[in-house]
């Protein structure tokens, strides 16, 4: 019997998230007050052709001059403004002729959030046949190729497909992982392998299965020694790298190889994307399956980004639909078809929806001064969080009053009130990073 | 206050007698109400028509294809992303007439029953294909061995208990993957009055791909097929969607002018004058070639077959059959989106470079003529037409058009919708 009644959706709270495709699109999915819960596209950035097609994307997530940066199919790194889409500057990976980005193309890309004050940003790439390098570039003049800063590159392997790199957020440390690939963890100031792992034991039958890794990520945000990597052969699997090489924790999902994880804030949850579609969260303390996000996705999960702050997560792939899905309830919140493959989804977290009104009284306004004032938004709002939380809920005020008032129905308030103090905590713990 | 209570329902009696009679008398009264009903409505008509006023809306009734659930994947027209995709996909070197279709035909490791009888059928449909047999090679080994032939589509049919069953679709060199069931099947000599059908490359009609999987499905069946069909052939395929069933049909077809006599009122009037009176016209006959069969899809794979590490595109999944009206290749067919072929028959036109994948604009107007703008770019001037005959199966009118374009008559025959 099919279930008749519907499941009321809350909507989508206010987000901005951006999504690139294989026709070298990006496109900006927002979700504003007015109309409340609805996402839908505002901006396309690009004309559609498939050379430029997106391979992966990384955004350093800043309150003031955020950039966007793109791996595309010809072997360049765009990066581009996230306020107007203008492209900043396109850098040609080094050691790549055009006709050497067809047999060995950018596989993985990670744009780091700290920079210099005169520099645009720094970016770590890797191809697939494992040629990492770091590249700086500098602000001015940033169209030519030739203003780019210092860079140095290395060989993380010398055979297999590279398939996966995922930074730590001190951005200290770098994981690599493929085809062929243990995973392997590099510093990134000296470029020097610290960690490699060591494939499981084979079997009772004594069959060994070589490593082919697709996805990966660090585990908590203070800690870069605990990595959570995802097989092809559909394993989520726990690495300590303080205690062994071998995998701590292994757990089987499904039969369909896992394409994509993110990780959560709370330190122990990760969400797992796979090549049938199937979407999960795990908590790696003890492996277990916290919950299926069950909804209409037919199409393998290429990306997915858990958004710093509210409780949700955005998920894209072959299905050109950029999902938003409540992490608490596991309800999905919004779905935009995008009409193309999707390869990435990075979410802006610094959006507000004031800022937006801001913007259409006064659409000349130049793009430094829309910073500053994003920036003063973001404090502002970050203080007001602090004092009352007004993270989770946006109504959370109102409702706060009406407690005040009557002093009544408290055990529902109270739940979230806990949730949202330790989001506080947490955001706090993050800021001392 | 005292409630009424309900009346007693047929069901509740326990008499069969008493029972059946009770029935009878409510079936009467509700076919007795319902005729009333009608006659009201059709005086009700009758009176506006006669007072010249606008006549009472006429009722819908819902059906599935009305109350579908709105797709926002539907492929428009409009949509230039659709047709920028279009380019960079798999199928377009193929579509594009740059390399001519070569497809593997392959089976199972078992095939028996009616898999090679299938088979030989299926090679008579798709010209330049080449049967091989399956022995004990993986199917990775076989994708191989025809990328290194240069195949550009591998069919596999896959039979169960000597039944053929599954149909397997690859696009080479990479991907996608189609898989469907298949059922229904029924071969050319169970078929009464078949024809056999010729050597001539097929015109291919596929109707109803209209969402965006449906496009793509589309674009993939179209590129087993060859682009440029000999129309002398008079042969036609046809894969016609409806409700997620994709309806294979293997035709040949002729117009034919046929001289009806038009039945005169007054039969006193001599037979002479009803000669006069007999008109010509054209109709069209079908003779059905087979086999026939039904595909269902089952998945669409990323890629060539994997099924260790594939990526799937598209999967059926139970939580999608929450809702009967819900449908993934097609929209409902009063909402139009275009489907990839362009379902028309074009002869002599090598102007009309917009034939393909773009699209006709068909507009019919009251008269029954019809003017057809071309898709951006290109502009038909002075166009005539004239019905030429009714598909039965894909419920699709043909016109024939012509017009002169730089001094070339162009003639075209165009499948529309009956009425938009």
């Amino acid at each position: 019997m099919p279930r008749t009644s519907v499941v009321e959706s809350p909507g989508c709270p206010p987000l901005r998230a951006l999504t690139a495709d294989i026709l070298g699109l990006v496109k900006v999915v927002e979700s504003r007050a007015n109309p409340a819960g609805v996402a839908r596209v505002v901006e396309t950035w690009g004309t559609p052709d498939a050379s430029r097609a997106v391979l992966a994307a990384s955004l350093a997530d800043r309150a003031v001059d955020p950039v966007l940066a793109v791996a595309r199919n010809n072997g360049a790194v765009e990066l581009l403004n996230t306020l107007n889409g203008n492209t900043l500057a396109a850098v040609k990976v080094a050691g790549q002729a055009s006709a050497d980005s067809a047999e060995d193309p950018l596989a993985t890309l990670h744009l780091f959030r700290r920079h210099a004050p005169n520099m645009l940003g720094t970016f770590l790439t890797c191809t697939e046949k494992g040629k990492a390098s770091v590249k700086s570039v500098a602000k001015e003049n940033a169209d030519s190729d030739l203003a780019v800063g210092p860079s140095s590159s290395w060989d993380v392997c010398n055979s297999g497909k590279m398939e996966y790199s995922s930074v730590d957020s001190g951005e200290s440390h770098v994981m690599f992982g493929g085809k062929g690939i243990e995973v392997n963890l590099w510093d990134i100031t000296s470029f020097s392998k610290t960690w490699s792992a060591k494939s499981p034991r084979g079997n009772s039958l004594q069959i060994f299965t070589s490593p082919w890794f697709t996805a990966g990520t660090f585990l908590c945000n203070d800690d870069h020694r605990k990595i959570v990597a995802c097989t092809n052969n559909h394993q989520v699997r726990l690495y300590d790298t303080a205690s062994q090489r071998r995998p701590v924790i292994s757990v089987d999902f499904r039969e369909s190889p896992i394409k994509a994880v993110a990780k959560d804030p709370n330190g122990h949850d990760v969400y797992i994307g796979t090549g049938r579609g199937d979407l999960a969260s795990f908590d790696m303390r003890t492996g277990k399956l916290i919950g299926c996000f069950v909804g209409k996705c037919s199409g393998s999960i290429r990306s997915i980004v858990r958004h710093p702050e509210l409780p949700l997560i955005a998920s894209c792939g072959l299905d050109s639909y950029l999902r938003i899905w409540d992490t608490n309830t596991r309800q999905p919140l919004s779905a935009v078809y995008l009409k193309q493959h999707l390869t990435a989804v990075v979410i802006d977290s610094h959006f507000s929806t004031e800022e937006l009104e801001t913007k259409s009284v006064q659409t000349d306004r130049s793009v430094e001064a829309e910073a500053k004032v994003r920036k003063e938004k973001k404090n502002r709002t970050r203080k007001v969080n602090e004092e009352e939380t007004g993270v989770v809920d946006p109504d959370d005020s109102t409702v706060e009053a009406k407690r005040k008032k009557s002093g009544e129905k408290k055990t529902k308030e109270q739940k979230r009130k806990v949730r949202t103090a330790s989001c506080v905590g947490q955001r706090e713990r993050w800021n001392q990073f | 206050m005292k409630e009424k209570p309900d009346p007693v329902l047929p069901s509740q009696i326990k008499n069969k007698e008493k029972r059946s009679e009770m029935h009878a008398k409510l079936k009467r009264e509700k076919k007795a109400q319902k005729r009333k009903l009608a006659r009201e409505r059709d005086q009700a008509a009758k009176l506006s028509a006669d007072l010249g006023e606008q006549p009472p809306e006429k009722q819908v009734p819902r059906t599935i294809e009305n109350t579908r659930e709105p797709d926002e994947t539907v492929c428009r027209p409009d949509d230039e992303e659709l047709f920028a995709g279009n380019d960079a996909d798999e199928f377009s070197a193929v579509l594009k007439q740059q390399i001519a279709p070569k497809v593997l035909i392959t089976t199972c490791r078992f095939n028996s029953g009616r898999g090679p009888a299938f088979i030989e059928e299926l090679m008579q449909v798709i010209p330049n294909s080449h049967y091989v047999k399956r022995g004990t090679y993986e199917l990775k080994k076989i994708v191989e061995y025809a990328n290194n032939r240069g195949f550009t589509s591998l069919v596999v049919v896959h039979t169960n208990r000597r039944e053929p069953d599954a149909l397997l679709i690859i696009n080479l060199p990479d991907g996608p993957t189609a898989h469907f069931k298949l059922s229904k099947l029924v071969l050319r000599k169970d078929i009464k009055n078949h024809g056999n059908p010729t050597s001539h490359k097929p015109e291919l009609v596929l109707n109803n791909f209209t969402t965006r999987l449906g496009h793509r499905i589309g674009r993939m069946i179209q590129s087993i097929f060859p682009q440029d069909p000999n129309f002398r052939g008079r042969r036609v395929v046809t894969f016609h969607n409806q409700r997620d069933y994709i309806f294979f049909r293997h035709h040949r077809y002729i117009f034919e002018t046929k001289e009806n006599k038009i039945a005169s009122k007054d039969k006193k009037a001599k037979t002479s004058e009803s000669k006069n009176q007999s008109e010509k016209q054209v109709i069209c006959r079908l003779q059905e070639c087979g086999p026939r069969f039904t595909l269902k899809l089952i998945t669409l794979q990323h890629g060539t077959f994997d099924t260790k590490s594939g990526e799937y595109e598209w999967v059926h999944k139970p939580d999608m059959d929450t809702s009967r009206r819900r449908f993934f290749l097609s929209l409902s067919s009063n909402c139009r989106g275009i489907t990839p072929h362009c379902s028309c028959l074009l002869l002599s036109m090598q102007e009309l470079i917009i034939a393909g994948p773009m699209f006709f604009e068909v507009a019919i107007a009251t008269s029954g003529a019809m003017t057809a703008a071309a898709a951006p770019g290109h502009r038909i001037p002075e166009v005539n037409a004239s019905h030429y005959g009714f598909h039965p199966l894909s419920l699709l009118h043909y016109y024939h058009v012509s017009w002169v374009d730089d001094g070339i008559v162009c003639v075209l025959l165009i499948a529309a919708e009956s009425s938009v």
